[in-house]
């Protein structure tokens, strides 16, 4: 057994007083792959951070190659041979991907007067990128890159750091399956050169792809740490949550009514081609795809976020004109998009300004808002959708993802939306969180709402969907049943097309 | 989530009353150093010297929470404030003609909203250019010379006046003309109320308050109509647009939307907020208070001046953050805003009252704005989550 590279030893730590980490112990071997997984809340990032340099512990030890040693600064981690390649991209977005790559550490000219040398900035990024098989030109700008590559970007400067280290937190999640799949091989390449990878995934499906050895947090505290293959899924899932889910998907038994939503050939040039379905009431209608499909423009266009070149857009029977987010939700219509910090919610204001956003009116008597009603409705929704906070005045920016979600739903439940697009709903949530998800998704359609739901996490399309709609290259491929489909069918719909998928 | 714990609530409300506690400590120091310089009579000057700033600033804040800025309020207090002296000089009785320069301001304010919101330039590139074509026109209109002709005398009761003087600012003589500009607003006041739903609320426990707060104001009024004489002008106007625009920031659609726009515009838009008409409604919002500034300004002047207000934007911003607006967005309140107007102006009459320079002002008034703020940010850190 080879010696450890990195050991933290009994690591504590608290934010004013709430003790987040609790004696925590975590052991790195060389080119070995750590999973380290639990709940929102139970560590993980904090446990990270403090090894990146970003937080300081409380108390305890971090050895690195069998000497103690003292981590104050992302800079003094990144000197130890430690990257975080984080879950928010962390790239400046205006300059190139080799900018990016020595960002810091440019090679100079003229050391003196900090005149960098362009050339060799390039010739260096270039042979980067070729030894590590990553197909990336140097001299794109970052802005322009899709997601997915910008990840590789992060991944890459971490190796032009000469990394030992590299911690991973989420890497997969704006990734779709197939450049998920990608990105598992360019993590095999890295170990096979000797890096040693922290992995933080709330996937736990794709851990097996990668995982040597897994570390188990609950509560700020370790479970457990042991070798992936010697551990059982439901295992795991009981380390996190301390009990057993025994089902993920709530039993749906809402019947399907009336058609609430109907999209007649929705065309915007070079997006969205030809488009038409419906969605009903008490329906979950989901929405699959590889990413770049135009599941998300869709969505923008039905929503008016984005202007469409022809088609007809009919929600319970009425035809929208022109239509705007205005428009849309007065008609009945609620957006939840995939990343509610930056179009969801208002972070810097409190729960019930922002549960009351949509629909203010509903609180408006002679050009007055009400505020005790409006902390009412607040508290009502709270209460209902078992919202944790201490009271309705608290700054969504302080509530954990989960909870923020619960907010930007609650938003649309008194909006008295009908028809309510989710688009990634469970992205960045943890399991217990995503089983409130589907829950209240069933209640929605109890309501008679309809749902559409957009999700790169075919499990759950399959597991809570009445139907789903297949879409590639802005086209709608295939409208299946998820009784009598599978995933493999819906990759295969979603990567080739309708006439391989046969 | 963790339950809020009492230090955290103390940080909270620390942060919260920092601009009332600076005023109060900046008036007991100067209390102690010297014993009389605090008396009504130099209050009720500080306020008639700075009424422009508090009243500007009241605008800026709408601006500055809805994470804006508006740097041609100078100008536009200059520009409609001779709009304002010029319809004096050709007869217009003053209390219309203050009107006029309010809506001459509110004008302003509307080209500057349309052309953040429209033509979609950053509020700072776009008031930059309209501070300048604001000073342009209003040095054109007047080819650079104050404005002075045929000014009534009582204008200057605008500023220098007290209570008593009410009289003689002509306001009694406009009843018609306000009366009638009431009717108005009430008409369109029944309007709108007939499209919402009235009646939805019980009206009983409405009376109570309302005869509560009727007793509150009829208090005030005779205390006022008592004081009379040392009550200022500018002062009650003040209170009066504080408590106006603390109603709407607090209690309706436009404040509140410009909370969230400031908070986080795209989901302001992803909520079905018309961003750009609200945007275009805050900015005129602060035009129509330059305006009024400007009126107040050139009340005391006796003449309206075009070359007036120049880095007032300056001091007015100075105003909104160090009463906790955050140029950041989504955060600001009136009473704060005045708070901090008032620190700056005692501050500044200290200083004269010391017998500080001109030069050392400007060093104590500049350093004390970005220890505030660093003071601000530090608690603000502290409450959003530990950490460094």
């Amino acid at each position: 057994m080879s010696q450890p590279i990195l050991q933290m030893l009994g690591i504590n730590k608290s934010f004013s007083g709430v003790r987040v980490l609790r004696d925590v112990d975590f052991e790195l071997r060389p080119g070995e792959v750590h999973t380290v997984v639990g709940e929102n809340g139970a560590g993980k990032s904090t446990l990270m951070k403090i090894l990146a340099g970003i937080y300081r512990a409380d108390s305890g030890q971090i050895v690195w190659k069998g000497k103690p040693v003292e981590i104050t600064t992302p800079n003094s981690s990144l000197r130890l041979g430690i990257s975080m390649v984080h879950q928010e991209l962390t790239l400046a977005q205006h300059l190139t991907v080799a900018e990016n790559l020595y960002l810091g550490r440019e090679p100079l000219r003229q050391r003196h007067l900090g005149v960098i040398s362009r050339k060799s900035l390039f010739r260096q990024a270039k042979q980067l990128l070729d030894e590590n098989h990553f197909d990336l030109d140097p001299f794109a700008v970052v802005l322009r890159l899709p997601i997915a590559q910008r990840q590789v970007v992060e991944i890459a400067r971490a190796l032009a750091a000469e990394s030992e280290v590299i911690i991973m937190d989420e890497p997969t999640s704006s990734l779709s399956a197939r450049e998920a799949e990608e990105f598992f091989g360019v993590i095999h390449r890295l170990k096979a050169r000797g890096v040693s990878i922290i992995y933080i995934s709330h996937r736990l499906e794709e851990l097996h792809e990668v995982a040597d050895r897994i570390t188990i947090l609950r509560d700020g505290k370790k479970m457990v740490t042991t070798r992936f293959e010697s551990i059982k899924m439901t295992e795991i899932i009981r380390y996190m949550v301390g009990r057993e889910l025994s089902a993920m998907f709530p039993k749906k038994e809402a019947p399907i009514g009336q058609e609430i939503l109907r999209v007649e050939n929705l065309s915007r040039a070079g997006v969205l081609h030809d488009i038409s379905f419906s969605l009903h009431a008490g329906e979950i209608l989901g929405v699959a795809g590889l990413v770049g499909a135009g599941r998300t423009e869709l969505a923008r266009a039905i929503f008016g976020l984005d202007k469409v070149d022809s088609g007809r857009i009919f929600i319970l029977g009425k035809e929208l004109r022109f239509v705007s987010p205005s428009k849309a939700i007065a008609a009945g219509m609620g957006y939840l998009t995939e990343d509610r910090k930056v179009t969801g919610l208002a972070l810097g204001l409190d729960i019930s300004a922002n549960v009351t956003l949509s629909n203010l009116k509903k609180l408006i008597s002679f050009g007055r808002i009400d505020l005790r009603e409006e902390r009412e409705v607040a508290r009502q929704y709270v209460t209902r959708l078992r919202i944790t906070t201490p009271s309705v005045r608290q700054k969504v920016l302080r509530l954990s993802g989960g909870n923020q979600q619960k907010v930007a739903v609650a938003k649309w439940l008194f909006a008295q939306s009908r028809v309510i697009i989710f688009d990634e709903p469970t992205r960045g949530i943890d399991v217990a969180a995503k089983r409130d998800v589907f829950e209240l998704f069933v209640e929605l359609t109890r309501m008679g709402a309809g749902i559409l739901m957009i999700s790169s996490e075919l499990p759950e399309i399959l597991g809570i969907g009445d139907r789903i709609l297949v879409m590639r290259r802005g086209r709608i491929v295939g409208q299946l049943d998820p009784r009598r489909t599978n995933q493999e069918q819906i990759l295969r719909l979603a990567a080739l097309g309708a006439e391989h998928a046969a | 989530m963790k339950p809020a714990r009492k230090s955290e609530i103390l940080v909270t409300s620390f942060r919260k009353f920092l601009p009332f506690i600076s005023l109060i400590v900046i008036c007991l120091v100067l209390s102690l150093l010297r014993p009389r310089f605090l008396n009504w009579e130099k209050i009720s000057n500080i306020i008639r010297q700075h009424a422009q700033i508090i009243i500007m600033a009241i605008g800026m804040t709408f601006v500055i929470v809805s994470q804006g800025i508006d740097l041609s309020v100078g100008s536009m207090m200059a520009l409609a404030g001779v709009c304002g002296t010029l319809l004096l000089t050709i007869g217009v009785p003053i209390v219309p003609a203050i009107v006029g320069g309010c809506f001459a301001g509110l004008i302003c304010g509307l080209l500057n909203g349309l052309f953040i919101s429209r033509l979609k330039i950053s509020p700072f590139i776009a008031t930059l250019g309209t501070m300048q074509v604001f000073r342009g026109l209003v040095l054109q209109i007047t080819k650079g010379l104050p404005v002075y002709r045929d000014i009534p005398p009582a204008f200057d009761r605008l500023r220098n006046g007290n209570l008593s003087d009410l009289v003689r600012l002509g306001l009694f003589d406009s009843i018609p003309i306000v009366v009638i500009a009431i009717l108005l607003i009430a008409a369109l006041a029944m309007l709108i109320l007939r499209r919402t739903r009235a009646g939805k609320y019980l009206f009983a426990d409405r009376i109570s308050i309302a005869l509560i707060l009727a007793l509150l104001i009829a208090t005030v009024a005779i205390m006022m109509l008592r004081l009379r004489r040392f009550m200022p002008i500018p002062l009650i106007l003040i209170l009066l647009v504080a408590v106006l625009a603390n109603l709407m920031l607090r209690y309706t659609r436009l404040g509140r939307y410009s909370y969230a726009i400031g908070s986080n515009v795209e989901a302001a838009h992803h909520s079905g907020i018309r961003v750009g008409a609200y945007i275009v409604l805050i900015y005129a919002v602060c035009g129509f208070l330059a305006g009024f500034a400007g009126m107040i300004h050139f009340s005391s002047l006796g003449s309206g001046v075009p070359t007036e207000g120049v880095g007032y934007e300056l001091k007015v911003i100075a105003a909104v953050v160090i009463g906790g607006g955050s140029l950041m967005g989504g955060e600001g309140t009136v009473s704060g805003t005045i708070a901090g107007a008032l620190f700056m102006a005692i501050l500044l009459n200290a200083c004269v009252h010391l017998q500080i320079s001109d030069f050392v002002q400007q060093i104590v008034i500049g350093g004390l704005l970005v220890l505030a703020v660093a003071l601000d940010q530090r608690l603000k850190r502290k409450m959003e989550g530990g950490g460094l």
